[in-house]
């Protein structure tokens, strides 16, 4: 069983769990054209997702999260542990991560992720706790770098150029799909 | 199913804030911080994040 849990915001009662909600998985994100740059003169397109990240009774807006199958983790700017009153001097690890021929410092905090569906309704989301390191520097395209560990491994992701979408499923759907691969 | 299109042109070094519905720009800043205080609770509307200028390099991921 997913521990995700689907949320529902309502005046009355702020969450609620399970499936039978307005907005079930699967849910579907077009692919979203980068800020900068063509390559050989055609856009680049690139699978992102909202997020917003949470701590105690602080959030972020919704922000764009770059689905990195390649990266292990879940790595954000570190402006953003402003916005949440994260203490990065209190975190929980410290790791280095090589990516791309430069090294970054990431400092790790667990905290609350919330993903929303594509046309960014305030009131649908799901949310989940996750190790997000907090990285100086920040380069990325986006404030939020989605890796394996807190989003693949909370969810079924396929992304298809084909079709310029990434769909998000709950993560048994590959299970159910290919058949159990990971023996208990 | 359409990609998200959106015209950076005038926006390079600025965060930025989008429509989610439309792809248009909505909120500019050159301060990330202003540009996600706006956005916070907005619906329809998330942050993108800087746009960066045409000569800076391309990062793919953490670059």
């Amino acid at each position: 069983m997913c521990s995700c849990v689907a949320v529902f915001r309502t005046p009355m009662s702020r969450c609620m769990s399970g499936w039978a909600e307005p907005r079930p998985l699967p849910w579907l994100f077009p692919y979203q054209e980068d800020a900068q740059s063509t390559r050989l003169g055609e856009p680049i397109f690139r699978p992102f997702v909202q997020v917003s990240l949470v701590h105690g009774d602080q959030s972020t807006s919704q922000l764009t999260g770059l689905i990195d199958t390649g990266a292990d983790a879940i790595l954000a700017s570190s402006l953003l542990s402003v916005e949440l009153g994260v203490d990065l001097e209190d975190h929980d690890g410290e790791a280095t991560h090589a990516v791309g021929g430069r090294v970054h410092a990431a400092r790790y905090k667990t905290i609350g992720l919330r993903l929303y569906p594509s046309d960014s309704a305030e009131d649908v989301y799901q949310e989940w706790q996750a190790p997000v390191g907090f990285v100086e520097g920040w380069k990325s395209d986006g404030f939020v770098l989605l890796g394996s560990v807190g989003f693949l491994d909370r969810f079924t992701v396929t992304a298809s150029r084909f079709a310029q979408a990434v769909a998000v499923e709950d993560r048994e759907a590959f299970d159910d799909r290919f058949g159990p691969v990971l023996s208990a | 199913m359409e990609p998200i299109r959106t015209d950076f042109k005038g926006y390079e070094g600025q965060y930025v804030a989008i429509d989610a519905r439309t792809g248009k720009i909505v909120i500019a800043d050159k301060d990330p911080h202003v540009v996600l205080r706006k956005a916070k609770g907005r619906n329809h509307v998330f942050v993108r994040g800087r746009v960066p200028y045409a000569d800076e390099p391309l990062y793919v991921g953490m670059g």
